[in-house]
Protein backbone atom coordinates (compact mmCIF):
# COMPACT_ATOMS: atom_id res chain seq x y z
CA UNK A 1 0.00 0.00 0.00
CA UNK A 2 2.60 2.20 1.07
CA UNK A 3 4.83 1.64 -1.98
CA UNK A 4 1.93 2.03 -4.30
CA UNK A 5 1.23 5.48 -2.65
CA UNK A 6 4.71 6.32 -2.81
CA UNK A 7 5.11 5.24 -6.79
CA UNK A 8 2.07 7.00 -7.70
CA UNK A 9 3.07 10.22 -5.85
CA UNK A 10 6.04 10.01 -7.96
CA UNK A 11 4.51 9.76 -10.97
CA UNK A 12 2.45 12.52 -10.44
CA UNK A 13 5.32 15.24 -9.15
CA UNK A 14 6.91 13.78 -12.21
CA UNK A 15 4.98 15.23 -14.81
CA UNK A 16 4.46 18.66 -12.13
CA UNK A 17 8.35 18.71 -12.34
CA UNK A 18 8.02 19.14 -16.09
CA UNK A 19 5.27 21.39 -16.24
CA UNK A 20 6.69 23.55 -13.89
CA UNK A 21 10.51 23.49 -15.30
CA UNK A 22 9.58 26.11 -18.09
CA UNK A 23 8.16 28.40 -15.76
CA UNK A 24 11.21 28.17 -13.39
CA UNK A 25 13.56 28.30 -16.45
CA UNK A 26 11.82 31.53 -17.66
CA UNK A 27 11.63 33.10 -14.39
CA UNK A 28 15.31 32.35 -13.65
CA UNK A 29 16.63 34.73 -16.48
CA UNK A 30 13.51 36.74 -17.24
CA UNK A 31 12.33 37.05 -13.54
CA UNK A 32 8.77 36.87 -15.15
CA UNK A 33 5.79 34.55 -13.93
CA UNK A 34 4.63 32.83 -17.41
CA UNK A 35 1.53 31.30 -16.75
CA UNK A 36 0.98 30.10 -20.55
CA UNK A 37 4.06 27.72 -19.89
CA UNK A 38 0.57 25.59 -18.35
CA UNK A 39 -0.65 26.30 -22.08
CA UNK A 40 1.98 24.63 -23.79
CA UNK A 41 1.04 21.62 -21.91
CA UNK A 42 -2.60 21.47 -23.26
CA UNK A 43 -1.35 22.32 -26.82
CA UNK A 44 1.34 20.02 -26.66
CA UNK A 45 -1.04 17.19 -25.57
CA UNK A 46 -3.42 18.12 -29.05
CA UNK A 47 -0.50 18.32 -30.98
CA UNK A 48 1.14 14.40 -29.18
CA UNK A 49 -2.40 13.39 -30.27
CA UNK A 50 -2.88 14.33 -33.78
CA UNK A 51 0.93 12.90 -35.07
CA UNK A 52 -0.24 9.86 -32.79
CA UNK A 53 -3.36 9.34 -34.46
CA UNK A 54 -1.70 10.33 -38.08
CA UNK A 55 1.33 8.43 -37.36
CA UNK A 56 1.12 5.96 -34.86
CA UNK A 57 4.45 6.48 -33.67
CA UNK A 58 5.31 7.34 -29.53
CA UNK A 59 8.46 8.41 -30.35
CA UNK A 60 7.32 10.88 -33.22
CA UNK A 61 4.29 11.70 -31.00
CA UNK A 62 6.89 13.26 -28.66
CA UNK A 63 9.31 14.73 -30.62
CA UNK A 64 6.66 16.78 -33.13
CA UNK A 65 4.44 17.54 -29.92
CA UNK A 66 7.68 18.59 -28.04
CA UNK A 67 9.30 20.16 -31.31
CA UNK A 68 6.22 22.37 -32.51
CA UNK A 69 5.35 23.43 -28.94
CA UNK A 70 8.74 24.67 -28.44
CA UNK A 71 8.95 26.50 -31.43
CA UNK A 72 5.18 28.37 -29.98
CA UNK A 73 7.48 29.06 -27.00
CA UNK A 74 9.70 30.81 -29.18
CA UNK A 75 7.46 32.23 -31.08
CA UNK A 76 5.43 33.86 -28.05
CA UNK A 77 8.57 35.16 -26.38
CA UNK A 78 9.49 37.02 -29.34
CA UNK A 79 6.44 38.87 -30.21
CA UNK A 80 5.19 39.14 -26.97
CA UNK A 81 7.26 38.65 -23.72
CA UNK A 82 10.98 40.24 -24.85
CA UNK A 83 9.26 43.45 -26.45
CA UNK A 84 7.32 43.72 -22.45
CA UNK A 85 10.65 43.51 -20.67
CA UNK A 86 11.32 46.83 -19.75
CA UNK A 87 8.14 47.27 -18.69
CA UNK A 88 6.93 46.06 -15.19
CA UNK A 89 6.75 42.11 -14.77
CA UNK A 90 2.25 42.19 -14.10
CA UNK A 91 2.99 43.35 -17.60
CA UNK A 92 4.16 39.85 -18.97
CA UNK A 93 2.08 38.05 -15.78
CA UNK A 94 -1.27 39.23 -17.23
CA UNK A 95 -0.30 38.93 -20.70
CA UNK A 96 0.64 35.30 -20.04
CA UNK A 97 -2.50 34.98 -18.42
CA UNK A 98 -4.40 36.32 -21.34
CA UNK A 99 -2.29 34.59 -24.33
CA UNK A 100 -3.54 31.52 -21.73
CA UNK A 101 -6.86 31.76 -21.86
CA UNK A 102 -6.98 32.93 -25.68
CA UNK A 103 -4.63 29.14 -26.14
CA UNK A 104 -7.49 27.22 -24.59
CA UNK A 105 -10.23 28.77 -26.33
CA UNK A 106 -8.25 28.52 -29.66
CA UNK A 107 -7.91 25.28 -29.06
CA UNK A 108 -11.62 24.89 -28.07
CA UNK A 109 -12.80 26.24 -31.67
CA UNK A 110 -10.27 24.31 -33.78
CA UNK A 111 -10.47 20.57 -31.81
CA UNK A 112 -14.06 20.89 -30.20
CA UNK A 113 -15.08 21.70 -26.25
CA UNK A 114 -15.76 17.84 -26.22
CA UNK A 115 -12.78 15.13 -24.99
CA UNK A 116 -11.10 13.45 -26.86
CA UNK A 117 -9.61 10.20 -26.59
CA UNK A 118 -5.73 9.34 -26.71
CA UNK A 119 -5.02 6.28 -26.97
CA UNK A 120 -1.80 5.23 -27.49
CA UNK A 121 -0.02 2.04 -26.83
CA UNK A 122 2.87 2.35 -24.48
CA UNK A 123 5.59 0.57 -25.14
CA UNK A 124 6.12 -1.01 -21.00
CA UNK A 125 4.13 -3.87 -20.16
CA UNK A 126 1.77 -2.86 -16.93
CA UNK A 127 2.93 -4.83 -13.52
CA UNK A 128 0.16 -6.36 -11.38
CA UNK A 129 1.18 -8.41 -7.82
CA UNK A 130 -1.18 -8.76 -5.20
CA UNK A 131 0.12 -5.56 -3.66
CA UNK A 132 1.08 -3.65 -6.03
CA UNK A 133 -0.66 -2.15 -9.54
CA UNK A 134 1.73 -0.36 -11.31
CA UNK A 135 0.30 0.54 -15.11
CA UNK A 136 2.98 0.67 -18.14
CA UNK A 137 2.11 4.34 -18.64
CA UNK A 138 3.29 5.33 -15.08
CA UNK A 139 6.56 3.99 -16.05
CA UNK A 140 6.65 5.98 -19.41
CA UNK A 141 6.05 8.92 -17.33
CA UNK A 142 8.87 8.36 -14.62
CA UNK A 143 11.36 7.06 -17.49
CA UNK A 144 10.72 9.71 -19.76
CA UNK A 145 10.75 12.44 -16.90
CA UNK A 146 14.08 11.15 -15.70
CA UNK A 147 15.05 11.19 -19.08
CA UNK A 148 14.46 14.73 -19.97
CA UNK A 149 15.54 16.19 -16.43
CA UNK A 150 18.82 14.03 -16.73
CA UNK A 151 19.38 16.20 -20.02
CA UNK A 152 18.40 19.09 -18.00
CA UNK A 153 20.66 18.55 -15.82
CA UNK A 154 23.70 17.54 -18.37
CA UNK A 155 23.00 20.82 -20.25
CA UNK A 156 23.21 23.05 -17.23
CA UNK A 157 25.72 21.65 -15.72
CA UNK A 158 27.93 20.28 -18.11
CA UNK A 159 27.93 22.42 -20.94
CA UNK A 160 29.32 26.54 -21.88
CA UNK A 161 25.64 26.83 -22.60
CA UNK A 162 24.79 25.97 -18.75
CA UNK A 163 27.30 27.72 -17.84
CA UNK A 164 25.76 30.73 -19.49
CA UNK A 165 22.42 30.11 -18.46
CA UNK A 166 23.67 30.34 -14.91
CA UNK A 167 25.42 33.76 -15.15
CA UNK A 168 22.80 34.99 -17.28
CA UNK A 169 20.35 34.49 -14.47
CA UNK A 170 22.55 35.64 -11.67
CA UNK A 171 23.59 39.12 -13.73
CA UNK A 172 21.70 39.51 -16.92
CA UNK A 173 23.71 42.86 -17.89
CA UNK A 174 26.78 41.27 -16.80
CA UNK A 175 26.28 38.09 -18.97
CA UNK A 176 25.73 40.12 -21.57
CA UNK A 177 28.57 42.44 -21.65
CA UNK A 178 30.81 39.13 -21.30
CA UNK A 179 29.16 37.67 -24.66
CA UNK A 180 26.28 36.16 -23.75
CA UNK A 181 23.97 36.80 -26.35
CA UNK A 182 20.72 36.69 -24.18
CA UNK A 183 18.10 36.88 -26.25
CA UNK A 184 19.43 32.92 -27.96
CA UNK A 185 18.98 32.04 -23.97
CA UNK A 186 15.70 33.07 -23.75
CA UNK A 187 14.78 31.17 -26.73
CA UNK A 188 16.42 28.27 -26.02
CA UNK A 189 14.35 28.76 -22.33
CA UNK A 190 11.51 28.41 -23.93
CA UNK A 191 12.10 25.82 -26.66
CA UNK A 192 13.16 23.87 -23.41
CA UNK A 193 10.61 25.08 -21.39
CA UNK A 194 7.70 24.72 -23.30
CA UNK A 195 8.85 21.41 -24.78
CA UNK A 196 9.28 20.15 -21.55
CA UNK A 197 5.63 20.77 -20.51
CA UNK A 198 4.14 19.75 -24.11
CA UNK A 199 5.79 16.16 -22.88
CA UNK A 200 3.83 16.22 -19.92
CA UNK A 201 0.94 17.06 -21.56
CA UNK A 202 1.28 13.81 -23.58
CA UNK A 203 1.98 11.92 -20.83
CA UNK A 204 -1.13 12.67 -18.67
CA UNK A 205 -3.33 12.24 -22.24
CA UNK A 206 -1.91 9.23 -22.51
CA UNK A 207 -2.18 7.93 -18.83
CA UNK A 208 -6.24 9.05 -18.96
CA UNK A 209 -6.64 8.65 -22.17
CA UNK A 210 -7.92 11.71 -23.21
CA UNK A 211 -7.46 15.52 -23.85
CA UNK A 212 -9.43 18.28 -23.39
CA UNK A 213 -8.86 22.22 -23.91
CA UNK A 214 -9.18 23.47 -20.71
CA UNK A 215 -6.70 20.77 -19.70
CA UNK A 216 -4.29 22.81 -18.70
CA UNK A 217 -6.00 24.86 -15.56
CA UNK A 218 -5.00 22.98 -13.02
CA UNK A 219 -1.59 22.49 -13.88
CA UNK A 220 -1.03 26.04 -14.11
CA UNK A 221 -2.09 27.20 -10.51
CA UNK A 222 -0.35 24.42 -9.28
CA UNK A 223 2.53 24.88 -11.63
CA UNK A 224 2.43 28.46 -9.41
CA UNK A 225 2.67 26.90 -6.38
CA UNK A 226 5.50 24.47 -7.42
CA UNK A 227 7.80 27.36 -8.77
CA UNK A 228 7.42 29.24 -5.17
CA UNK A 229 7.75 26.21 -3.25
CA UNK A 230 11.12 25.55 -5.24
CA UNK A 231 12.33 28.69 -4.53
CA UNK A 232 11.89 30.96 -7.65
CA UNK A 233 14.23 29.76 -10.46
CA UNK A 234 15.99 27.10 -9.19
CA UNK A 235 15.80 24.38 -11.44
CA UNK A 236 16.93 21.80 -8.75
CA UNK A 237 14.31 22.96 -6.10
CA UNK A 238 11.38 23.11 -8.64
CA UNK A 239 11.85 18.84 -8.80
CA UNK A 240 12.04 18.46 -5.28
CA UNK A 241 9.07 20.99 -4.92
CA UNK A 242 6.93 18.79 -7.59
CA UNK A 243 7.81 15.84 -5.43
CA UNK A 244 7.11 17.43 -2.39
CA UNK A 245 3.49 18.35 -3.87
CA UNK A 246 2.66 15.10 -5.63
CA UNK A 247 3.56 13.36 -2.54
CA UNK A 248 1.62 14.92 -0.40
CA UNK A 249 -1.22 15.00 -2.35
CA UNK A 250 -1.25 10.89 -2.75
CA UNK A 251 0.07 10.14 0.61
CA UNK A 252 -2.06 13.04 2.54
CA UNK A 253 -4.84 11.88 -0.13
CA UNK A 254 -4.70 7.99 0.55
CA UNK A 255 -4.39 7.76 3.92
CA UNK A 256 -5.87 10.46 5.84
CA UNK A 257 -8.37 11.21 3.60
CA UNK A 258 -9.02 15.02 3.20
CA UNK A 259 -11.77 17.14 3.87
CA UNK A 260 -10.59 19.85 0.80
CA UNK A 261 -10.86 18.54 -2.69
CA UNK A 262 -7.37 16.43 -3.42
CA UNK A 263 -6.44 19.49 -5.76
CA UNK A 264 -6.52 21.91 -2.39
CA UNK A 265 -3.72 19.83 -1.16
CA UNK A 266 -0.97 21.30 -3.04
CA UNK A 267 -1.65 24.98 -1.87
CA UNK A 268 -2.38 23.61 2.22
CA UNK A 269 1.49 22.21 1.33
CA UNK A 270 2.96 25.65 0.00
CA UNK A 271 1.55 27.79 2.85
CA UNK A 272 2.65 25.04 5.53
CA UNK A 273 5.92 24.99 4.13
CA UNK A 274 6.30 29.01 3.22
CA UNK A 275 5.49 29.62 7.26
CA UNK A 276 9.09 27.88 7.59
CA UNK A 277 10.92 28.85 4.75
CA UNK A 278 9.67 31.83 3.34
CA UNK A 279 11.98 31.79 0.24
CA UNK A 280 10.62 28.08 -0.08
CA UNK A 281 12.62 25.06 -0.08
CA UNK A 282 15.79 25.72 -1.97
CA UNK A 283 16.92 29.35 -1.82
CA UNK A 284 19.91 31.51 -2.96
CA UNK A 285 20.00 33.91 0.42
CA UNK B 1 40.83 52.60 -31.68
CA UNK B 2 37.52 54.04 -30.15
CA UNK B 3 35.54 56.79 -31.17
CA UNK B 4 32.58 58.23 -29.89
CA UNK B 5 30.79 60.87 -31.56
CA UNK B 6 28.16 62.81 -30.20
CA UNK B 7 27.01 60.43 -27.77
CA UNK B 8 23.73 61.77 -26.01
CA UNK B 9 22.15 59.36 -23.82
CA UNK B 10 18.69 60.39 -21.50
CA UNK B 11 17.26 57.99 -18.72
CA UNK B 12 13.86 58.41 -19.59
CA UNK B 13 13.14 62.37 -19.34
CA UNK B 14 16.31 63.14 -18.03
CA UNK B 15 19.61 63.45 -19.99
CA UNK B 16 22.92 62.36 -18.48
CA UNK B 17 25.44 62.78 -21.62
CA UNK B 18 25.36 65.96 -23.82
CA UNK B 19 26.70 65.41 -27.26
CA UNK B 20 29.76 63.65 -25.43
CA UNK B 21 32.75 63.08 -28.22
CA UNK B 22 35.87 61.61 -27.21
CA UNK B 23 38.61 59.15 -29.19
CA UNK B 24 41.38 56.72 -27.75
CA UNK B 25 44.34 55.68 -29.87
CA UNK B 26 45.93 52.18 -30.10
CA UNK B 27 47.44 50.99 -27.48
CA UNK B 28 46.94 54.52 -25.45
CA UNK B 29 45.78 54.60 -21.63
CA UNK B 30 42.56 57.69 -21.22
CA UNK B 31 41.58 58.39 -17.48
CA UNK B 32 37.78 59.99 -17.69
CA UNK B 33 37.30 61.73 -13.99
CA UNK B 34 34.20 63.10 -12.85
CA UNK B 35 32.35 63.63 -9.52
CA UNK B 36 29.31 61.25 -8.37
CA UNK B 37 26.81 61.39 -11.09
CA UNK B 38 29.16 62.95 -13.84
CA UNK B 39 27.81 60.20 -16.00
CA UNK B 40 31.47 58.15 -15.55
CA UNK B 41 29.27 54.52 -15.53
CA UNK B 42 26.74 55.83 -18.52
CA UNK B 43 29.87 56.42 -20.92
CA UNK B 44 31.17 52.90 -19.94
CA UNK B 45 27.89 51.11 -20.80
CA UNK B 46 26.99 53.12 -23.39
CA UNK B 47 30.33 51.95 -24.76
CA UNK B 48 29.29 48.52 -24.25
CA UNK B 49 25.81 48.51 -25.54
CA UNK B 50 24.35 47.91 -22.32
CA UNK B 51 22.64 51.51 -22.71
CA UNK B 52 21.29 52.72 -25.81
CA UNK B 53 22.13 56.82 -26.32
CA UNK B 54 19.22 58.77 -28.47
CA UNK B 55 21.96 60.10 -30.79
CA UNK B 56 25.63 59.54 -31.84
CA UNK B 57 27.87 57.08 -33.05
CA UNK B 58 30.46 54.75 -31.49
CA UNK B 59 33.30 53.59 -33.86
CA UNK B 60 35.36 50.87 -32.82
CA UNK B 61 38.61 49.74 -35.00
CA UNK B 62 37.06 51.48 -37.43
CA UNK B 63 33.45 49.82 -37.72
CA UNK B 64 30.26 51.73 -36.83
CA UNK B 65 29.56 49.51 -33.89
CA UNK B 66 26.24 51.46 -32.58
CA UNK B 67 23.55 48.80 -33.30
CA UNK B 68 25.62 45.72 -32.41
CA UNK B 69 24.14 43.90 -29.28
CA UNK B 70 26.80 43.60 -26.44
CA UNK B 71 27.66 40.29 -26.75
CA UNK B 72 29.15 41.05 -30.47
CA UNK B 73 31.04 43.87 -28.56
CA UNK B 74 32.49 41.69 -26.12
CA UNK B 75 33.31 39.06 -29.50
CA UNK B 76 35.27 41.70 -30.77
CA UNK B 77 37.54 41.80 -27.70
CA UNK B 78 36.17 44.47 -25.89
CA UNK B 79 36.70 43.84 -22.11
CA UNK B 80 34.90 45.07 -19.25
CA UNK B 81 35.64 45.62 -15.81
CA UNK B 82 32.13 47.04 -14.39
CA UNK B 83 31.78 49.71 -11.26
CA UNK B 84 31.04 47.60 -8.26
CA UNK B 85 32.48 44.08 -9.32
CA UNK B 86 29.78 42.59 -10.50
CA UNK B 87 31.03 38.72 -10.42
CA UNK B 88 28.78 36.31 -10.43
CA UNK B 89 27.67 35.44 -6.95
CA UNK B 90 26.62 31.54 -7.43
CA UNK B 91 29.58 30.78 -9.87
CA UNK B 92 33.07 29.32 -8.49
CA UNK B 93 35.65 31.52 -9.09
CA UNK B 94 37.28 29.49 -12.20
CA UNK B 95 33.65 29.76 -13.70
CA UNK B 96 33.55 33.27 -13.57
CA UNK B 97 36.88 33.65 -15.12
CA UNK B 98 35.44 30.88 -17.99
CA UNK B 99 32.79 33.55 -18.20
CA UNK B 100 35.19 36.30 -19.59
CA UNK B 101 36.45 34.16 -22.12
CA UNK B 102 32.89 33.31 -23.09
CA UNK B 103 32.86 34.46 -26.51
CA UNK B 104 36.51 32.24 -27.41
CA UNK B 105 36.50 28.60 -28.91
CA UNK B 106 40.23 28.55 -28.54
CA UNK B 107 40.52 26.45 -25.14
CA UNK B 108 44.03 26.13 -25.43
CA UNK B 109 44.10 29.67 -25.31
CA UNK B 110 41.63 29.96 -22.54
CA UNK B 111 43.56 27.31 -20.58
CA UNK B 112 46.73 29.57 -20.74
CA UNK B 113 45.16 32.87 -20.17
CA UNK B 114 43.80 31.26 -17.04
CA UNK B 115 47.26 30.14 -15.65
CA UNK B 116 48.48 33.74 -16.32
CA UNK B 117 46.10 35.57 -14.15
CA UNK B 118 46.32 32.94 -11.74
CA UNK B 119 50.21 34.07 -11.57
CA UNK B 120 49.01 37.51 -10.98
CA UNK B 121 46.79 36.79 -8.73
CA UNK B 122 47.50 33.89 -6.45
CA UNK B 123 44.78 34.23 -4.32
CA UNK B 124 42.41 33.43 -7.33
CA UNK B 125 43.95 30.19 -8.04
CA UNK B 126 44.10 29.10 -4.36
CA UNK B 127 40.35 29.69 -4.44
CA UNK B 128 39.68 28.32 -7.46
CA UNK B 129 37.00 26.67 -6.74
CA UNK B 130 35.10 28.68 -4.24
CA UNK B 131 31.49 30.78 -5.10
CA UNK B 132 32.45 34.37 -5.87
CA UNK B 133 29.81 35.65 -3.04
CA UNK B 134 31.87 34.15 -0.30
CA UNK B 135 35.16 36.37 -1.35
CA UNK B 136 35.45 39.53 0.38
CA UNK B 137 35.46 42.45 -1.74
CA UNK B 138 39.16 42.54 -2.43
CA UNK B 139 38.98 39.41 -4.00
CA UNK B 140 36.35 39.65 -6.10
CA UNK B 141 37.89 42.92 -7.28
CA UNK B 142 40.56 40.95 -8.23
CA UNK B 143 38.28 38.27 -9.56
CA UNK B 144 36.81 41.09 -12.14
CA UNK B 145 40.44 41.97 -13.35
CA UNK B 146 40.66 38.14 -13.65
CA UNK B 147 37.93 37.85 -15.22
CA UNK B 148 38.23 40.81 -17.53
CA UNK B 149 42.22 39.46 -18.65
CA UNK B 150 40.32 36.55 -19.60
CA UNK B 151 38.83 38.48 -22.17
CA UNK B 152 42.43 39.10 -24.33
CA UNK B 153 41.29 42.31 -24.30
CA UNK B 154 41.81 44.66 -27.29
CA UNK B 155 40.52 47.67 -25.50
CA UNK B 156 39.64 47.44 -21.52
CA UNK B 157 36.51 49.62 -19.84
CA UNK B 158 37.15 50.30 -16.44
CA UNK B 159 34.96 51.41 -13.83
CA UNK B 160 35.90 52.89 -10.39
CA UNK B 161 38.58 49.82 -9.78
CA UNK B 162 39.49 51.52 -6.70
CA UNK B 163 36.27 51.98 -5.04
CA UNK B 164 36.24 49.81 -1.70
CA UNK B 165 39.55 49.06 -1.73
CA UNK B 166 42.62 49.54 0.58
CA UNK B 167 45.23 51.57 -0.46
CA UNK B 168 47.71 48.28 -0.35
CA UNK B 169 45.16 46.85 -3.42
CA UNK B 170 44.32 50.15 -4.83
CA UNK B 171 48.35 50.07 -5.65
CA UNK B 172 48.20 46.60 -6.99
CA UNK B 173 45.21 46.90 -9.49
CA UNK B 174 46.57 50.27 -10.92
CA UNK B 175 50.00 48.69 -11.04
CA UNK B 176 48.05 45.15 -12.91
CA UNK B 177 46.20 48.03 -15.20
CA UNK B 178 49.00 49.50 -15.85
CA UNK B 179 50.82 46.41 -16.90
CA UNK B 180 48.10 45.40 -19.16
CA UNK B 181 48.81 48.91 -21.06
CA UNK B 182 52.45 48.14 -21.42
CA UNK B 183 51.79 45.04 -22.98
CA UNK B 184 49.88 47.19 -25.70
CA UNK B 185 46.05 46.49 -24.53
CA UNK B 186 44.25 49.91 -25.05
CA UNK B 187 42.39 51.47 -21.60
CA UNK B 188 39.65 53.74 -21.30
CA UNK B 189 38.92 53.95 -17.58
CA UNK B 190 36.63 55.91 -15.49
CA UNK B 191 38.05 57.37 -11.92
CA UNK B 192 36.93 59.00 -9.27
CA UNK B 193 40.06 58.98 -7.64
CA UNK B 194 41.61 61.70 -9.94
CA UNK B 195 45.14 61.75 -8.84
CA UNK B 196 45.83 58.08 -9.06
CA UNK B 197 43.67 57.93 -12.85
CA UNK B 198 45.92 60.81 -13.74
CA UNK B 199 49.35 59.33 -12.73
CA UNK B 200 49.15 56.32 -14.78
CA UNK B 201 47.06 57.68 -17.84
CA UNK B 202 48.28 59.08 -21.17
CA UNK B 203 44.98 61.46 -21.14
CA UNK B 204 42.41 62.57 -19.34
CA UNK B 205 39.04 63.77 -19.77
CA UNK B 206 37.06 65.78 -17.51
CA UNK B 207 33.03 65.21 -17.27
CA UNK B 208 31.00 67.14 -15.04
CA UNK B 209 27.39 66.95 -15.68
CA UNK B 210 27.31 64.63 -18.48
CA UNK B 211 29.54 67.03 -20.93
CA UNK B 212 33.47 66.73 -21.40
CA UNK B 213 34.94 70.01 -20.66
CA UNK B 214 38.35 69.28 -20.72
CA UNK B 215 40.41 66.89 -22.53
CA UNK B 216 44.28 66.81 -22.29
CA UNK B 217 47.43 65.17 -21.59
CA UNK B 218 47.71 63.58 -18.77
CA UNK B 219 50.77 66.10 -17.11
CA UNK B 220 48.36 68.81 -18.27
CA UNK B 221 45.57 68.03 -16.38
CA UNK B 222 47.66 67.65 -13.34
CA UNK B 223 49.36 71.03 -13.64
CA UNK B 224 45.90 72.91 -14.40
CA UNK B 225 45.13 75.00 -11.11
CA UNK B 226 41.10 74.77 -11.33
CA UNK B 227 41.49 71.01 -12.41
CA UNK B 228 43.51 70.59 -9.28
CA UNK B 229 41.33 72.41 -7.18
CA UNK B 230 38.13 71.06 -7.91
CA UNK B 231 39.95 67.29 -8.30
CA UNK B 232 42.94 66.94 -6.95
CA UNK B 233 42.66 68.17 -3.39
CA UNK B 234 44.09 71.42 -4.20
N1 LIG C 1 19.16 53.59 -14.46
C1 LIG C 1 19.06 54.93 -14.29
N2 LIG C 1 17.85 55.53 -14.33
C2 LIG C 1 17.75 56.87 -14.18
N3 LIG C 1 18.79 57.69 -14.01
C3 LIG C 1 20.01 57.15 -13.97
C4 LIG C 1 20.21 55.74 -14.12
N4 LIG C 1 21.54 55.49 -14.04
C5 LIG C 1 22.13 56.68 -13.85
N5 LIG C 1 21.22 57.68 -13.82
C6 LIG C 1 21.52 59.10 -13.64
O1 LIG C 1 22.43 59.52 -14.64
C7 LIG C 1 23.42 60.36 -14.11
C8 LIG C 1 24.81 59.78 -14.38
O2 LIG C 1 24.94 58.55 -13.65
P1 LIG C 1 26.25 57.66 -13.71
O3 LIG C 1 25.98 56.42 -12.98
O4 LIG C 1 26.69 57.56 -15.12
O5 LIG C 1 27.26 58.57 -12.90
P2 LIG C 1 28.73 58.25 -12.41
O6 LIG C 1 29.57 59.35 -12.91
O7 LIG C 1 29.12 56.88 -12.78
O8 LIG C 1 28.58 58.38 -10.84
P3 LIG C 1 29.35 57.60 -9.65
O9 LIG C 1 30.67 58.26 -9.48
O10 LIG C 1 28.48 57.80 -8.47
O11 LIG C 1 29.45 56.18 -10.05
C9 LIG C 1 23.09 60.52 -12.65
O12 LIG C 1 22.39 61.74 -12.48
C10 LIG C 1 22.20 59.36 -12.33
O13 LIG C 1 21.28 59.69 -11.34
MG1 LIG D 1 29.63 55.26 -11.75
Amino acid sequence: MFLQQLINGIVIGSVYALTAMGATLVYGIMRILDINNAGAYALGAYVGLLTYNTTGSLLLTFIVGMLLTGLYGVLVQKLLYVPMLDKSPNVSLIASIGLFIFLSDLIRMVAGPSIKGFHAEVPFSSIYTDSLNINGAWILIIVTTFLLLAVLWFLLNKTKIGLAWKATAQDLETAKAMGVNVNMMVALNYLLGYGFAAAAGIMVGILYSSVFPTMGDVPAYKMLAIIVLGGLGSPVGTVIAAMVIGLAETLIGGYIGFFLPRDAIAFVVLIIILLFRPRGLISKN
Amino acid sequence: MLKLDGINVFYDQSQALYDVSLQVEQGEFVSIIGANGAGKTTIMKTVMGLIKPAQGRIFFEGKDIIKRPSWDRAGMRIGYIPEGRRVFPDLSVEDNLLMGAYHSKNNVEIAKTMKEVYDVFTRLGERKNQLAKTMSGGEQQMLAIGRALMTKPKLLLIDEISMGLMPLLVNKAFSVIKEMNNQGITILMVEQNAKKALAVADRGCVLEMGQIVHQDLAENLQDNDSIRKAYLGG
